[in-house]
């Protein structure tokens, strides 16, 4: 178990390390953040530009290659990434960021996974019924619905209910209020930011789990196997929740360790529109703000998350098939 | 027919029916069955696909579903099953009565071991049991059924087992609570003949340990011939005859049943002669019959056969035999099928009356061989070993002649196949076809005079062909390849209709809209659309039921004749090799064990995988199955990868156990070479060679098995 983990973590390091060089010429050549310096007023002169941004290590004359060999240094021997155009570190900035959006994903996807599959179970064996209908009907909406409208109704809700509690229950925007004394009060400060953006996130996440385990389980609850398990004397509920169910959830647990960085790579519209300064949308503002760096920190981010995944999703399979061994 | 139930039958089946509905309409899949099956005695239903006989076995275990509507009545043991809940039919289902299905492959949950499985239906069915008493009957079951270590096997999970090995899984699970009744739905029909033979013993083995009454569910006449007590043949849901198995295979009475038996070639008859086929296809069940369902196919219909359906009446005779037919009293045990059905002459070819050396080669093997490399890793593969799926085939095709290539599955049959198709001049051996050397097949233009010599036929005539193609198309593609002219296509496509009997209006048809039978003429006219001389038969009839089969089998027959052409056929029945065959090959892991004239290999085999496999063929002749000797080879198909230096059969084979140890050396350490069998009146060359050093050997007492019946019952 655990060679085959180095093995696979090596491999997975040589691919994030392709990507991440890949996104760094590109970055290095398209972005240009000396010409967003020039608009400034005062206008500095192109010698100013050049010199505070070499101070930054972002020197423009500088070749790519020449860039690429002292940014990698830089991260291979000190483990910094570099710098901003404004000069803000990226080390530091990063770590924020990263704590803010698995704050702000974490609890959704645990919510949206168990409540899919438990649907998707629960309407499978209700197939064509009218649960069955009603659910999967919600579940295909969630799916053509665009998550933005989806996020801002959710809001519209929250504030609709505010207003008819007359009281601020539930904040819409934001992560939490500032200078809260440890204790109940910061707690329940804190539930009251949370609870939209997860409601909001995981009524628009759990369709595609639902979705997909209905479907799985539906191909197996006819299967031979099921069968035998009734010829030897279970009822047709229990054979399949014996025997069926395991075996639909194979292909749902591959598919939800591979969602995970799919779930953070969309995590810009929720983080805009909850104001929670996450990842992802430092990840959009750093191409607007032609920043070198941050954008190929998000770019090595994303990668790893989703070689986690990979290996999440290897794991989970080996767990539920035994025809699955990793060695 | 008898309605009162003897007091004895453990299960008891009276006009049973079945309805389901579907989008066309409601489909009547099985009427008025009616049985009764004692205590340590089998029945057998016999019937084609859509027969209903699987419905019938389905509804008695409450397995079907909601949706089907079941009439009538099913008594086990006097109680009726009929109409419980599914709750209240699981204290039946696993521990009174128990199935054993068609597919070992998909029948056991694939994520839980072997023991789990055989442990749940003790649980169950004894919710007190210990853990340990549990255990300790699943061990004791696979010990039964015949899995070798079992205890350590209880840990293995379904995947790691053979497909024979998962049957005698699926043996030991239905047997787990001693029942009263085993129903066995086709179970040896996915398996090859050696592991049907084996799974076929422990089916037996079982119901002597259990005394149970098993209903053994088989299209195959040849199954049941031997281990079957009594016969019920169904047709479009309906028994039409009923009886002993001497009854129904020396004295059938209804025309159907005569059909049956005369469709199926014999692997232990070597006189040639046709087979009987049954024209037409199945009556669609969505409307209820009003004269006999079998009278659209029926070659002696008269009027009266289509006014009402013909009730199953006793037949002259023997006391339990019934016929559902009203000429059955014309029908004694004299008539002949073949006349009956019209079976065509047998054709003549004219290469029949040239000696075969005289003839031309049109297909030459010399030394072919394709291993596969074995690979571990992920990123970098490194060779672990090598599967040598063909390794050094010689053989030649001459004109008019045809040549089958026989084996277990993993043999390398197909193989063999696919590296003549290949036609590379990388390849390791020569393939000569048609006078044109894959050594010398550099450009595209002497591959496709090669592919003009040599068509493939495929196994399943369903998925090769395309059905978004008419016929026409389908036909009109290879002849367009040739640069044929319109009008010319138009007229070689007709032609081509007429020869494999089918309508030449039909040409506009999709696929789908014919059976089987016609879809695999379909593939044939394909074949032939470009006049080869050679045509390669991949199990051409392997997917189609026996009656229909008799007719495709007869075509082949009659299409070497009379075009001339040479067939290379692999198929895995025996019985219809010998039909069709002039000359045979014996396949075992990659090398060819026994060659020659398919007579001589068939009635005095050598080598004894050669004997194994004969022996494993169950004939449908109740008297000879039940009297005759048969080698049940131990375990299966051994991993190429563990081949051993010497002759690769040594780890199977019956005579090898029995040698004394210095010549099981010689065995294990040297190939034995293709020897020519010495002629018996010296200075004639008999035309069989095979791979033996020990063909004479005793064979071990272990592996031959013979029930020989105590009272000698007349035909």
């Amino acid at each position: 178990m655990f060679r085959y983990l180095a093995k696979r973590a090596a491999t997975y390091i040589f691919m994030i390390f392709l990507t991440t060089s890949a996104g760094y010429f590109l970055a290095v050549s398209s972005l240009k953040p000396a010409l967003l310096e020039q608009e400034k007023i005062p206008r500095p002169t192109p010698e100013q530009v050049a010199a505070s941004m070499r101070l930054k290590g972002l020197d423009p004359d500088l070749s790519p290659w020449e860039r690429y060999v002292d940014w990698l240094t830089a991260i291979l021997t000190r483990w910094d990434w570099g710098r901003s155009p404004n000069g803000a570190f990226i080390n530091a900035e990063f770590g924020d960021r990263v704590w803010i959006s698995t704050r702000l994903f974490l609890a959704s996807i645990v919510l949206t996974l168990i409540i899919g599959v438990a649907l998707g179970v629960y309407s499978a064996a209700r197939q064509y019924k009218f649960q069955d209908r009603v659910i999967t009907s919600y579940s295909y909406l969630a799916y053509i619905v665009p998550a933005p409208i989806a996020y801002f109704l959710v809001q519209l809700a929250a504030i609709r209910i505010n207003e008819s509690v007359g009281q601020r229950i539930f904040f819409v925007t934001g992560i939490s209020t500032p200078g809260m004394e440890p204790g109940w009060g910061q707690f329940v400060d804190m539930m009251a930011h949370y609870a939209v953006p997860t409601t909001a996130i995981t009524l628009v996440g759990w369709g595609s789990y639902q979705i997909a385990q209905r479907q799985y389980l539906l191909d197996n609850v006819n299967a031979d196997f099921v069968r035998t398990a009734r010829a030897k004397g279970l009822t047709r509920n229990q054979a399949i929740s014996r025997h069926a169910l395991r075996v639909s959830f194979i292909p749902v647990a591959q598919s939800i360790a591979f969602t995970i960085p799919a779930i953070f790579a969309g995590g810009f519209f929720a983080e805009k529109i909850f104001a929670w300064p996450g990842i992802g949308s430092w990840s959009i503002d750093a191409i607007g703000n032609q920043d070198v760096n941050a954008a190929t920190a998000t770019l090595a981010y994303g990668s790893m998350i989703f070689a986690l995944g990979a290996i999440l999703a290897d794991f989970a399979t080996s767990l539920v098939d035994p025809r699955v061994r990793v060695s | 027919m008898s309605i009162e139930t003897p007091g004895s039958a453990v299960l008891s089946v009276r006009d049973l029916g079945v309805r389901f509905n579907s989008e066309n309409g409601v489909v009547n899949a099985v009427r008025g069955v009616n049985f009764d099956v004692m205590p340590g005695k089998t029945l057998g239903i016999v019937g084609e696909s859509g027969s209903g006989k699987s419905v019938t076995s389905m509804a008695v275990m409450g397995l079907l579903p909601t949706t089907a509507e079941i009439t009538g009545s099913v008594r086990l043991n006097g109680t009726e099953l009929l109409g419980l809940s599914d709750k209240a039919m699981c204290r039946y289902r696993g521990k009174d009565i128990a199935m054993v299905f068609q597919d070992p492959l998909s029948s056991l949950t694939p994520v839980y071991t072997v023991g789990t499985q055989i442990v749940e239906a003790l649980t169950i069915h004894n919710p007190t049991m210990s853990k340990l008493a549990k255990e300790a009957r699943a061990v004791e079951l696979l010990a039964m059924v015949g899995i070798p270590s079992p205890k350590d096997r209880l840990k293995a999970f379904p995947h790691e087992f053979s497909g024979g090995m998962r049957q005698r899984v699926m043996i030991a699970i239905a047997i787990a609570n001693n029942p009263r009744v085993l129903i066995a739905d086709e179970p040896t029909t996915a398996l090859d003949v050696t592991i049907q033979a084996q799974v076929l013993e422990v089916l037996q083995t079982a119901q002597q340990e259990t005394g149970a009454a098993v209903v053994m569910i088989t299209h195959d006449l040849g199954v049941v011939a031997g281990i079957a007590d009594d016969i019920m043949v169904m047709y479009a849901g309906k028994p039409v005859e009923t009886g002993t198995v001497e009854d129904i295979y020396y004295n059938p009475r209804m025309p159907y049943t005569m059909g049956l038996l005369g469709a199926v070639p014999r692997v232990d008859v070597g006189e040639k002669s046709s087979l009987v086929p049954i024209d037409g296809v199945p009556p669609n069940l969505l409307f209820e019959p009003t004269g006999c369902s079998f009278a659209p196919r029926c070659p002696l219909v008269t009027d009266a056969c289509l006014d009402g359906e013909p009730a199953l009446l006793k037949s002259p005779g023997s006391a339990a035999h019934h016929a559902a037919c009203i000429r059955s009293g014309e029908l004694g045990g004299d008539a002949d099928a073949r006349e009956i059905f019209h079976a065509p002459p047998v054709p003549v070819s004219r290469f029949d009356r040239i000696p075969r050396e005289e003839r031309k080669t049109v297909l030459q093997l010399t030394d072919v061989r394709k291993h596969f490399p074995l690979l571990k890793g992920a990123l970098i593969k490194r060779k672990v070993g090598t599967v040598k799926a063909v390794d050094g085939l010689s053989f030649d095709i001459r004109e008019g002649e045809c040549f089958s290539i026989v084996g277990e599955s993993g043999s390398g049959k197909t193989t063999t196949l696919l590296e003549i198709m290949e036609f590379h001049k990388d390849q390791d051996g020569e393939v000569v076809i048609g006078g044109i050397s894959n050594k010398q097949a550099a450009d595209a233009k002497t591959k496709s005079a090669m592919r003009k010599e040599l068509q493939m036929v495929f196994q399943d005539p369903t998925g090769a062909l395309d059905p978004r193609f008419t016929v026409y198309e389908v036909l009109a593609e290879p002849l367009e390849n040739l640069g044929m002219a319109r009008p010319e296509i138009r007229k070689r496509i007709m032609e081509l209709m007429r020869l494999v009997g089918l309508q030449p209006d039909h040409v506009n048809r999709f696929p789908n809209q014919f059976s089987g039978g016609q879809r695999q003429r379909i593939g044939i006219a394909r074949a032939l659309a470009v006049n080869p001389k050679l045509v390669v038969l991949d199990e051409p009839v392997s997917a189609l039921d026996v009656s229909v089969q008799a007719g495709v089998i007869n075509l082949l027959d009659k299409l070497r004749a009379e075009l001339g052409l040479s067939y290379l056929m692999v198929a895995h029945d025996l019985s219809v090799v010998r039909h069709i065959s002039n000359r045979v090959a014996v396949m075992y892991l990659g090398k060819i064990v026994e060659i020659g004239d398919v007579d001589s290999v068939f009635d005095r085999p050598r080598h004894p995988y050669t004997r194994s496999l004969l022996s494993a063929i169950p004939v449908p002749d109740p008297q000879v199955e039940r009297n005759r000797e048969r080698i049940i080879l131990q375990g299966d198909l051994p991993s190429p990868l563990d081949a051993p230096k010497g002759c690769n059969f040594a780890s199977r084979c019956p005579v090898f156990a029995a040698l004394p140890e210095a010549k099981q050396q010689k065995c294990l350490s040297t190939e034995p070479p293709l020897m020519p069998v010495p002629a018996s009146p010296p200075g004639n060359i008999a035309d069989q060679q095979f791979a033996c050093f020990f063909p004479d050997g005793e064979l071990d007492s272990e592996m031959v098995v013979s029930h020989e019946d105590p009272v000698v019952r007349a035909p």
